[in-house]
Protein backbone atom coordinates (compact mmCIF):
# COMPACT_ATOMS: atom_id res chain seq x y z
CA UNK A 1 0.00 0.00 0.00
CA UNK A 2 1.18 3.20 -1.02
CA UNK A 3 0.80 6.43 1.96
CA UNK A 4 -1.55 5.43 4.09
CA UNK A 5 -4.45 4.03 1.89
CA UNK A 6 -6.64 1.75 2.24
CA UNK A 7 -7.43 2.21 5.97
CA UNK A 8 -7.18 -1.44 6.87
CA UNK A 9 -9.85 -2.08 10.03
CA UNK A 10 -11.72 -4.93 11.29
CA UNK A 11 -14.08 -4.65 7.29
CA UNK A 12 -11.97 -4.59 4.94
CA UNK A 13 -9.94 -7.52 6.98
CA UNK A 14 -12.96 -9.34 7.40
CA UNK A 15 -13.77 -9.14 3.09
CA UNK A 16 -10.09 -10.35 2.42
CA UNK A 17 -9.84 -13.49 3.92
CA UNK A 18 -7.05 -14.55 2.13
CA UNK A 19 -4.62 -11.57 2.61
CA UNK A 20 -1.52 -12.94 3.77
CA UNK A 21 0.86 -9.52 3.58
CA UNK A 22 0.77 -6.08 3.84
CA UNK A 23 3.51 -4.33 2.26
CA UNK A 24 3.42 -0.94 3.32
CA UNK A 25 5.64 2.15 1.76
CA UNK A 26 7.91 4.49 4.09
CA UNK A 27 9.05 3.39 7.08
CA UNK A 28 6.07 4.80 8.99
CA UNK A 29 3.41 2.00 10.24
CA UNK A 30 1.66 4.74 12.62
CA UNK A 31 -1.37 4.13 10.01
CA UNK A 32 -0.98 0.60 10.94
CA UNK A 33 -3.18 -1.90 13.58
CA UNK A 34 0.01 -3.82 14.10
CA UNK A 35 -2.38 -6.10 16.75
CA UNK A 36 -5.47 -6.63 14.62
CA UNK A 37 -3.29 -7.36 11.75
CA UNK A 38 -1.64 -10.10 13.72
CA UNK A 39 -5.25 -11.26 14.83
CA UNK A 40 -5.50 -11.98 11.31
CA UNK A 41 -2.63 -13.52 10.80
CA UNK A 42 -1.49 -10.87 8.30
CA UNK A 43 2.58 -9.99 7.64
CA UNK A 44 3.20 -6.24 7.85
CA UNK A 45 6.47 -5.21 6.04
CA UNK A 46 7.80 -1.49 5.64
CA UNK A 47 10.73 0.24 3.45
CA UNK A 48 12.53 2.04 6.42
CA UNK A 49 16.15 2.25 5.30
CA UNK A 50 15.64 3.51 1.51
CA UNK A 51 13.82 6.75 2.40
CA UNK A 52 16.41 7.97 4.93
CA UNK A 53 18.89 10.55 2.55
CA UNK A 54 16.10 12.05 0.38
CA UNK A 55 13.69 12.53 3.44
CA UNK A 56 17.26 14.15 5.41
CA UNK A 57 17.90 15.70 2.46
CA UNK A 58 14.41 17.48 2.20
CA UNK A 59 14.93 18.31 6.13
CA UNK A 60 17.78 20.54 4.82
CA UNK A 61 16.33 21.97 2.35
CA UNK A 62 13.35 22.97 4.76
CA UNK A 63 15.36 24.26 7.27
CA UNK A 64 17.63 26.44 4.50
CA UNK A 65 14.64 27.77 2.37
CA UNK A 66 12.95 28.37 5.59
CA UNK A 67 15.74 30.65 7.00
CA UNK A 68 16.89 32.12 3.83
CA UNK A 69 12.93 32.91 2.57
CA UNK A 70 13.51 31.08 -0.37
CA UNK A 71 9.64 31.02 -1.42
CA UNK A 72 9.25 34.11 -0.37
CA UNK A 73 12.17 35.57 -2.48
CA UNK A 74 11.02 32.76 -5.26
CA UNK A 75 7.65 34.85 -5.48
CA UNK A 76 9.02 38.39 -5.57
CA UNK A 77 10.92 37.84 -8.42
CA UNK A 78 8.68 36.33 -10.19
CA UNK A 79 6.22 38.15 -9.16
CA UNK A 80 5.07 41.08 -12.02
CA UNK A 81 4.65 43.97 -9.17
CA UNK A 82 8.47 44.04 -8.55
CA UNK A 83 10.48 46.82 -9.54
CA UNK A 84 13.60 46.39 -7.99
CA UNK A 85 15.20 44.25 -5.26
CA UNK A 86 15.18 46.09 -2.03
CA UNK A 87 18.98 46.13 -0.92
CA UNK A 88 17.72 45.42 2.87
CA UNK A 89 15.92 42.19 2.09
CA UNK A 90 17.69 39.48 4.25
CA UNK A 91 17.44 36.23 5.89
CA UNK A 92 19.20 34.63 8.55
CA UNK A 93 22.43 32.36 8.28
CA UNK A 94 22.17 28.53 8.85
CA UNK A 95 25.89 28.06 8.93
CA UNK A 96 27.19 28.77 12.46
CA UNK A 97 23.41 28.58 13.94
CA UNK A 98 22.66 25.60 16.34
CA UNK A 99 20.33 22.40 15.26
CA UNK A 100 18.26 20.35 17.91
CA UNK A 101 17.42 17.25 16.69
CA UNK A 102 14.59 15.62 17.87
CA UNK A 103 14.73 11.95 17.21
CA UNK A 104 18.40 10.53 15.97
CA UNK A 105 17.39 7.63 14.04
CA UNK A 106 18.68 7.28 10.68
CA UNK A 107 17.03 9.90 9.27
CA UNK A 108 17.97 12.11 12.21
CA UNK A 109 21.55 11.38 12.05
CA UNK A 110 21.54 12.00 8.34
CA UNK A 111 20.59 15.60 9.10
CA UNK A 112 23.03 16.08 11.28
CA UNK A 113 26.18 14.16 8.62
CA UNK A 114 24.46 17.23 6.92
CA UNK A 115 24.61 20.20 9.04
CA UNK A 116 27.87 19.34 10.11
CA UNK A 117 29.17 20.69 6.80
CA UNK A 118 27.35 24.07 7.50
CA UNK A 119 29.25 24.22 10.62
CA UNK A 120 26.34 24.15 12.77
CA UNK A 121 26.09 22.82 16.27
CA UNK A 122 24.40 19.88 16.78
CA UNK A 123 22.44 19.18 19.78
CA UNK A 124 19.91 16.09 20.03
CA UNK A 125 17.33 14.14 22.08
CA UNK A 126 16.47 10.99 21.84
CA UNK A 127 15.07 7.93 23.78
CA UNK A 128 18.93 6.38 24.44
CA UNK A 129 22.09 7.98 23.96
CA UNK A 130 24.45 7.30 20.57
CA UNK A 131 27.45 5.80 21.01
CA UNK A 132 30.55 8.25 21.41
CA UNK A 133 32.21 7.68 17.91
CA UNK A 134 28.69 8.13 16.71
CA UNK A 135 28.38 11.55 18.24
CA UNK A 136 31.62 12.76 17.84
CA UNK A 137 31.86 12.17 13.89
CA UNK A 138 29.03 14.91 13.42
CA UNK A 139 29.52 17.04 17.03
CA UNK A 140 26.41 16.44 18.49
CA UNK A 141 25.63 16.75 21.96
CA UNK A 142 23.12 14.55 24.00
CA UNK A 143 20.41 16.56 25.38
CA UNK A 144 18.69 13.95 27.94
CA UNK A 145 15.55 16.18 28.77
CA UNK A 146 14.21 18.00 25.48
CA UNK A 147 13.77 21.48 27.15
CA UNK A 148 17.33 22.04 27.47
CA UNK A 149 17.50 21.42 23.23
CA UNK A 150 14.51 23.12 23.08
CA UNK A 151 15.81 26.32 24.93
CA UNK A 152 18.88 26.37 22.89
CA UNK A 153 18.08 25.49 19.28
CA UNK A 154 17.53 28.35 16.48
CA UNK A 155 16.36 25.05 14.42
CA UNK A 156 14.47 22.19 15.64
CA UNK A 157 13.93 19.72 13.59
CA UNK A 158 11.49 16.74 14.13
CA UNK A 159 12.74 13.11 13.17
CA UNK A 160 11.12 10.83 15.50
CA UNK A 161 8.49 8.26 14.46
CA UNK A 162 4.83 8.42 15.38
CA UNK A 163 4.05 6.70 18.13
CA UNK A 164 1.26 6.79 21.58
CA UNK A 165 4.22 8.67 23.24
CA UNK A 166 5.32 11.13 20.70
CA UNK A 167 2.16 12.21 19.85
CA UNK A 168 1.98 15.98 20.69
CA UNK A 169 5.46 16.04 21.82
CA UNK A 170 5.65 19.46 20.63
CA UNK A 171 2.85 21.46 22.01
CA UNK A 172 2.24 24.79 23.81
CA UNK A 173 4.99 24.41 26.68
CA UNK A 174 7.40 22.90 23.77
CA UNK A 175 6.95 25.88 21.74
CA UNK A 176 7.09 28.33 24.27
CA UNK A 177 10.87 27.29 25.74
CA UNK A 178 11.82 27.38 21.86
CA UNK A 179 13.68 30.85 21.25
CA UNK A 180 11.28 33.33 19.59
CA UNK A 181 14.02 33.90 16.84
CA UNK A 182 13.60 30.08 16.65
CA UNK A 183 12.21 27.90 13.57
CA UNK A 184 10.24 24.64 13.97
CA UNK A 185 10.91 21.98 10.74
CA UNK A 186 8.64 18.67 10.81
CA UNK A 187 9.49 15.99 8.69
CA UNK A 188 7.98 12.95 10.76
CA UNK A 189 4.69 12.91 11.30
CA UNK A 190 1.97 16.05 11.97
CA UNK A 191 0.71 14.42 15.27
CA UNK A 192 3.77 14.94 16.87
CA UNK A 193 3.05 18.53 17.35
CA UNK A 194 0.15 20.28 18.48
CA UNK A 195 -1.11 21.60 15.57
CA UNK A 196 -3.63 24.27 17.14
CA UNK A 197 -0.89 25.30 19.96
CA UNK A 198 1.67 26.02 16.94
CA UNK A 199 -0.73 28.16 14.59
CA UNK A 200 -0.95 30.32 18.22
CA UNK A 201 2.12 29.83 18.54
CA UNK A 202 3.21 31.57 15.10
CA UNK A 203 0.73 34.13 14.92
CA UNK A 204 1.79 35.87 18.85
CA UNK A 205 4.94 35.56 18.05
CA UNK A 206 6.39 32.99 20.39
CA UNK A 207 8.71 31.45 17.64
CA UNK A 208 9.79 33.02 14.37
CA UNK A 209 8.53 30.19 11.94
CA UNK A 210 8.22 26.97 10.79
CA UNK A 211 8.52 24.69 7.60
CA UNK A 212 6.73 21.30 7.34
CA UNK A 213 6.70 18.77 5.07
CA UNK A 214 3.98 16.62 7.40
CA UNK A 215 0.25 17.92 9.22
CA UNK A 216 -2.49 16.83 10.07
CA UNK A 217 -4.74 15.90 8.18
CA UNK A 218 -2.96 16.03 4.78
CA UNK A 219 -4.00 18.09 2.78
CA UNK A 220 -4.88 20.96 5.13
CA UNK A 221 -8.42 22.40 4.76
CA UNK A 222 -8.28 25.25 2.58
CA UNK A 223 -9.28 27.68 4.76
CA UNK A 224 -6.58 26.80 7.22
CA UNK A 225 -4.39 29.63 9.07
CA UNK A 226 -0.96 27.51 8.07
CA UNK A 227 -1.65 28.13 5.24
CA UNK A 228 -1.79 31.61 4.85
CA UNK A 229 1.00 32.47 7.19
CA UNK A 230 4.23 34.08 5.32
CA UNK A 231 6.70 32.37 7.44
CA UNK A 232 5.44 29.36 7.15
CA UNK A 233 6.52 26.57 4.37
CA UNK A 234 4.43 23.47 3.30
CA UNK A 235 5.88 21.19 1.64
CA UNK A 236 2.93 17.87 0.23
CA UNK A 237 4.51 15.05 2.30
CA UNK A 238 7.54 14.54 -0.61
CA UNK A 239 10.29 13.49 2.21
CA UNK A 240 10.67 10.56 0.47
CA UNK A 241 9.74 11.80 -3.09
CA UNK A 242 12.75 11.18 -5.89
CA UNK A 243 12.06 8.69 -8.60
CA UNK A 244 14.97 6.74 -7.89
CA UNK A 245 13.70 6.08 -4.30
CA UNK A 246 9.59 5.22 -5.11
CA UNK A 247 11.49 2.70 -7.25
CA UNK A 248 12.88 1.36 -5.00
CA UNK A 249 9.97 0.77 -2.60
CA UNK A 250 8.06 -0.68 -5.00
CA UNK A 251 10.28 -3.15 -5.64
CA UNK A 252 11.03 -3.66 -1.90
CA UNK A 253 7.24 -3.89 -1.32
CA UNK A 254 7.03 -6.70 -4.36
CA UNK A 255 9.86 -8.44 -2.89
CA UNK A 256 8.48 -8.92 0.48
CA UNK A 257 4.89 -9.28 -1.27
CA UNK A 258 6.38 -12.37 -3.05
CA UNK A 259 8.16 -13.65 -0.22
CA UNK A 260 5.34 -13.50 2.09
CA UNK A 261 3.12 -15.42 -0.15
CA UNK A 262 5.94 -18.28 -0.65
CA UNK A 263 6.11 -18.63 2.87
CA UNK A 264 9.86 -17.19 3.06
CA UNK A 265 11.30 -15.00 5.42
CA UNK A 266 10.10 -11.87 4.71
CA UNK A 267 12.34 -8.72 4.69
CA UNK A 268 12.04 -5.91 6.44
CA UNK A 269 9.19 -7.12 8.30
CA UNK A 270 7.19 -5.15 10.64
CA UNK A 271 7.15 -7.77 14.31
CA UNK B 1 33.90 64.03 -11.00
CA UNK B 2 37.96 64.88 -10.69
CA UNK B 3 37.57 64.62 -6.98
CA UNK B 4 36.75 60.80 -6.67
CA UNK B 5 39.87 59.06 -4.90
CA UNK B 6 37.92 55.62 -3.46
CA UNK B 7 35.51 53.29 -4.91
CA UNK B 8 34.07 50.98 -2.23
CA UNK B 9 32.09 47.89 -3.18
CA UNK B 10 29.46 45.84 -1.05
CA UNK B 11 30.69 42.72 -3.08
CA UNK B 12 32.73 40.07 -4.03
CA UNK B 13 32.01 40.76 -7.73
CA UNK B 14 34.08 43.84 -9.16
CA UNK B 15 32.39 43.20 -13.02
CA UNK B 16 30.27 46.32 -12.93
CA UNK B 17 33.72 48.40 -12.56
CA UNK B 18 35.14 49.95 -15.71
CA UNK B 19 38.85 49.20 -13.91
CA UNK B 20 40.77 50.19 -16.71
CA UNK B 21 39.49 53.64 -16.18
CA UNK B 22 39.79 53.66 -12.68
CA UNK B 23 43.18 52.58 -12.66
CA UNK B 24 44.00 55.26 -14.94
CA UNK B 25 42.33 58.25 -12.96
CA UNK B 26 44.18 56.66 -9.69
CA UNK B 27 41.37 55.62 -7.81
CA UNK B 28 41.56 53.01 -5.07
CA UNK B 29 38.65 49.89 -4.87
CA UNK B 30 38.07 48.47 -1.89
CA UNK B 31 35.72 45.02 -2.13
CA UNK B 32 34.71 42.89 0.34
CA UNK B 33 35.67 39.23 -0.51
CA UNK B 34 36.18 36.02 2.62
CA UNK B 35 33.61 37.66 4.96
CA UNK B 36 30.42 36.52 2.27
CA UNK B 37 31.74 33.01 1.35
CA UNK B 38 29.54 31.27 3.53
CA UNK B 39 26.19 33.11 3.34
CA UNK B 40 26.58 32.61 -0.52
CA UNK B 41 27.50 29.33 -0.49
CA UNK B 42 24.93 28.49 1.99
CA UNK B 43 22.49 29.93 -0.84
CA UNK B 44 23.78 28.29 -3.57
CA UNK B 45 22.81 25.02 -2.00
CA UNK B 46 19.97 25.89 -0.78
CA UNK B 47 18.97 26.99 -4.40
CA UNK B 48 20.57 23.87 -5.53
CA UNK B 49 18.30 21.71 -3.15
CA UNK B 50 14.89 23.71 -3.71
CA UNK B 51 15.36 23.50 -7.63
CA UNK B 52 15.87 19.61 -7.61
CA UNK B 53 13.36 19.04 -4.84
CA UNK B 54 10.81 21.08 -6.66
CA UNK B 55 10.26 23.13 -3.22
CA UNK B 56 7.97 26.30 -4.70
CA UNK B 57 6.09 24.51 -7.14
CA UNK B 58 5.38 21.65 -4.22
CA UNK B 59 4.63 24.69 -1.68
CA UNK B 60 2.21 26.22 -4.33
CA UNK B 61 0.55 22.61 -4.89
CA UNK B 62 -0.21 23.00 -1.21
CA UNK B 63 -1.72 26.01 -1.41
CA UNK B 64 -3.44 26.26 -4.81
CA UNK B 65 -5.23 22.92 -3.53
CA UNK B 66 -3.64 21.27 -6.91
CA UNK B 67 -2.52 18.81 -3.66
CA UNK B 68 -5.31 16.50 -4.10
CA UNK B 69 -4.47 12.47 -3.51
CA UNK B 70 -1.42 11.24 -3.06
CA UNK B 71 0.48 9.61 -5.67
CA UNK B 72 3.81 7.97 -5.99
CA UNK B 73 5.47 9.83 -8.62
CA UNK B 74 3.64 12.77 -8.02
CA UNK B 75 6.32 15.81 -7.65
CA UNK B 76 9.35 13.51 -7.45
CA UNK B 77 12.71 15.25 -8.20
CA UNK B 78 15.89 14.28 -7.89
CA UNK B 79 18.41 13.37 -5.70
CA UNK B 80 22.26 14.09 -4.51
CA UNK B 81 23.06 10.45 -3.36
CA UNK B 82 25.55 8.76 -6.13
CA UNK B 83 25.48 11.95 -7.84
CA UNK B 84 28.20 13.73 -9.65
CA UNK B 85 28.58 17.30 -9.24
CA UNK B 86 30.13 19.64 -11.34
CA UNK B 87 31.33 23.56 -10.12
CA UNK B 88 32.58 25.76 -12.26
CA UNK B 89 34.70 28.29 -10.64
CA UNK B 90 36.10 26.39 -7.46
CA UNK B 91 37.27 29.90 -5.61
CA UNK B 92 36.33 30.59 -2.22
CA UNK B 93 32.73 30.08 -2.94
CA UNK B 94 32.84 27.07 -4.82
CA UNK B 95 34.95 25.10 -2.19
CA UNK B 96 32.20 26.11 0.21
CA UNK B 97 29.33 25.05 -1.81
CA UNK B 98 31.42 21.44 -2.42
CA UNK B 99 32.27 20.96 1.18
CA UNK B 100 28.60 21.92 1.67
CA UNK B 101 27.51 19.06 -0.74
CA UNK B 102 29.90 16.52 0.58
CA UNK B 103 27.40 14.93 3.32
CA UNK B 104 24.89 14.28 0.67
CA UNK B 105 26.30 11.62 -0.78
CA UNK B 106 27.72 12.78 -3.58
CA UNK B 107 29.97 10.44 -5.45
CA UNK B 108 32.18 12.82 -7.56
CA UNK B 109 33.41 15.91 -7.82
CA UNK B 110 33.96 17.36 -10.99
CA UNK B 111 35.87 21.26 -11.91
CA UNK B 112 36.65 23.86 -14.29
CA UNK B 113 38.28 27.49 -14.95
CA UNK B 114 41.02 28.75 -16.18
CA UNK B 115 43.80 26.14 -14.57
CA UNK B 116 43.81 23.09 -11.94
CA UNK B 117 43.88 24.16 -8.50
CA UNK B 118 45.23 21.25 -6.88
CA UNK B 119 45.48 22.30 -2.75
CA UNK B 120 41.73 23.37 -3.39
CA UNK B 121 40.59 20.53 -5.30
CA UNK B 122 42.35 17.74 -3.14
CA UNK B 123 39.91 17.78 -0.30
CA UNK B 124 36.93 17.45 -2.53
CA UNK B 125 39.01 14.68 -4.46
CA UNK B 126 37.64 16.81 -7.66
CA UNK B 127 38.91 16.40 -10.82
CA UNK B 128 39.86 19.18 -13.03
CA UNK B 129 38.02 18.73 -16.51
CA UNK B 130 37.26 21.16 -19.58
CA UNK B 131 34.00 23.00 -19.60
CA UNK B 132 32.42 20.25 -22.10
CA UNK B 133 33.67 17.50 -19.86
CA UNK B 134 31.76 18.99 -17.14
CA UNK B 135 28.57 19.25 -18.92
CA UNK B 136 28.61 16.20 -20.06
CA UNK B 137 29.24 14.40 -17.39
CA UNK B 138 27.46 16.39 -14.48
CA UNK B 139 24.12 15.56 -12.17
CA UNK B 140 24.17 18.77 -11.07
CA UNK B 141 26.26 22.04 -12.35
CA UNK B 142 26.60 24.94 -9.96
CA UNK B 143 28.35 28.17 -11.80
CA UNK B 144 30.30 30.46 -8.54
CA UNK B 145 33.46 31.63 -10.98
CA UNK B 146 34.02 35.82 -11.83
CA UNK B 147 32.25 37.55 -14.63
CA UNK B 148 35.12 38.22 -17.09
CA UNK B 149 35.45 38.73 -21.22
CA UNK B 150 36.05 34.61 -20.63
CA UNK B 151 33.25 33.37 -18.89
CA UNK B 152 30.87 36.19 -20.34
CA UNK B 153 27.99 33.67 -22.04
CA UNK B 154 29.78 30.47 -21.31
CA UNK B 155 27.15 28.55 -20.61
CA UNK B 156 24.81 28.48 -23.92
CA UNK B 157 23.52 26.60 -26.68
CA UNK B 158 26.02 24.22 -27.07
CA UNK B 159 27.19 23.23 -23.39
CA UNK B 160 23.02 23.11 -22.01
CA UNK B 161 23.16 20.76 -25.26
CA UNK B 162 25.70 18.55 -23.64
CA UNK B 163 24.01 18.42 -20.16
CA UNK B 164 22.16 15.47 -19.24
CA UNK B 165 18.17 15.09 -19.40
CA UNK B 166 17.90 14.83 -15.43
CA UNK B 167 20.31 17.46 -14.88
CA UNK B 168 19.88 20.23 -12.86
CA UNK B 169 21.86 24.18 -13.70
CA UNK B 170 22.33 26.35 -10.46
CA UNK B 171 23.98 29.92 -11.07
CA UNK B 172 24.50 31.96 -8.00
CA UNK B 173 27.66 34.28 -10.16
CA UNK B 174 26.53 36.77 -12.42
CA UNK B 175 23.59 36.42 -14.85
CA UNK B 176 25.79 37.70 -18.08
CA UNK B 177 27.57 34.01 -17.84
CA UNK B 178 24.61 32.91 -18.55
CA UNK B 179 23.03 32.90 -22.04
CA UNK B 180 19.39 33.33 -21.06
CA UNK B 181 17.54 32.62 -24.03
CA UNK B 182 19.65 29.15 -24.30
CA UNK B 183 18.88 28.49 -20.97
CA UNK B 184 15.18 28.93 -21.85
CA UNK B 185 15.48 26.93 -24.52
CA UNK B 186 17.10 23.91 -22.74
CA UNK B 187 14.48 23.84 -19.80
CA UNK B 188 11.41 24.29 -22.05
CA UNK B 189 12.33 21.50 -24.34
CA UNK B 190 13.58 19.17 -21.44
CA UNK B 191 17.05 19.02 -22.65
CA UNK B 192 17.47 20.24 -18.66
CA UNK B 193 15.45 19.09 -15.76
CA UNK B 194 15.97 22.27 -13.48
CA UNK B 195 17.36 25.01 -13.05
CA UNK B 196 17.94 27.89 -10.07
CA UNK B 197 19.38 31.25 -10.65
CA UNK B 198 20.30 33.65 -7.91
CA UNK B 199 21.34 36.07 -10.79
CA UNK B 200 20.09 37.06 -13.96
CA UNK B 201 20.27 39.90 -16.41
CA UNK B 202 18.88 42.48 -15.79
CA UNK B 203 18.04 42.32 -12.17
CA UNK B 204 14.61 41.71 -11.92
CA UNK B 205 13.92 39.95 -15.14
CA UNK B 206 10.80 41.86 -17.40
CA UNK B 207 7.78 40.87 -16.60
CA UNK B 208 7.41 39.02 -19.77
CA UNK B 209 10.53 37.33 -19.57
CA UNK B 210 9.84 33.37 -20.53
CA UNK B 211 12.14 32.22 -18.24
CA UNK B 212 9.48 33.36 -15.33
CA UNK B 213 6.41 31.55 -17.13
CA UNK B 214 8.59 27.90 -16.26
CA UNK B 215 7.86 25.72 -13.06
CA UNK B 216 11.45 23.99 -13.21
CA UNK B 217 13.32 27.53 -12.74
CA UNK B 218 13.44 28.61 -9.64
CA UNK B 219 14.26 32.44 -9.45
CA UNK B 220 16.01 34.67 -6.31
CA UNK B 221 16.19 38.00 -5.94
CA UNK B 222 20.06 37.92 -6.01
CA UNK B 223 20.50 37.65 -2.19
CA UNK B 224 23.74 35.31 -2.44
CA UNK B 225 24.71 37.30 0.96
CA UNK B 226 21.60 38.62 1.99
CA UNK B 227 21.73 37.80 6.11
CA UNK B 228 21.55 40.46 8.41
CA UNK B 229 25.27 38.46 9.86
CA UNK B 230 26.88 39.02 6.81
CA UNK B 231 24.93 42.28 5.89
CA UNK B 232 26.54 43.99 8.68
CA UNK B 233 29.70 42.59 8.25
CA UNK B 234 30.04 43.29 4.84
CA UNK B 235 29.12 47.20 5.60
CA UNK B 236 31.55 47.50 8.34
CA UNK B 237 34.32 46.47 5.95
CA UNK B 238 32.98 48.45 3.02
CA UNK B 239 33.07 51.20 5.42
CA UNK B 240 36.61 51.03 6.80
CA UNK B 241 37.55 50.02 2.84
CA UNK B 242 36.26 53.70 2.20
CA UNK B 243 38.17 55.44 5.13
CA UNK B 244 41.48 53.66 4.40
CA UNK B 245 41.29 55.24 1.32
CA UNK B 246 40.41 58.25 1.84
CA UNK B 247 43.39 58.51 4.34
CA UNK B 248 45.53 57.15 2.03
CA UNK B 249 46.65 54.10 4.30
CA UNK B 250 46.22 50.62 3.47
CA UNK B 251 42.67 49.50 3.13
CA UNK B 252 41.65 46.00 5.26
CA UNK B 253 40.75 44.00 1.32
CA UNK B 254 41.70 46.37 -1.80
CA UNK B 255 41.31 45.21 -4.97
CA UNK B 256 44.88 44.74 -7.10
CA UNK B 257 44.42 46.69 -10.07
Amino acid sequence: MWYHKPVINEELLQSLPNLKVVASSGVGIDHLDLKLLSSYGVKVSNTPFVVSTDTADLGMTLMLASSRRLVEGHEMAVSPDTEYFPADWLGAEVSGATLGIVGMGTIGYKVAERAKAFEMKILYHNRSQRKKEEESAVGAVYCKKIDDLLQQSDFVLLAVNLTPQTQKLIGKRELELMKPTATLINISRGLVVDQDALVEALQNEVIKAAALDVTYPEPLPRDHPLLKMKNVIITPHIGSATKKTRWIMMEEMTESIEAGLAGRPIPREVL
Amino acid sequence: GPGLKVISTLSVGFDHLALDEIKKRGIRVGYTPDVLTDATAELSVALLLSACRRLPEAAEQVKSGGWTTWKPLWMCGYGLSDSTVGIIGLGRIGQAVARRLKPFGVRRFLYTGSGPKPESAAEFGAEFVPLTRLAEESDFVVVTCALTPATQGMCNKDFFGRMKKTSVFVNTSRGAVVNQEDLYDALAQGQIAAAGLDVTTPEPLPTDHPLLSLKNCVILPHIGSATYATRSTMAVLAAKNLLAGLRGEPMPHELKL
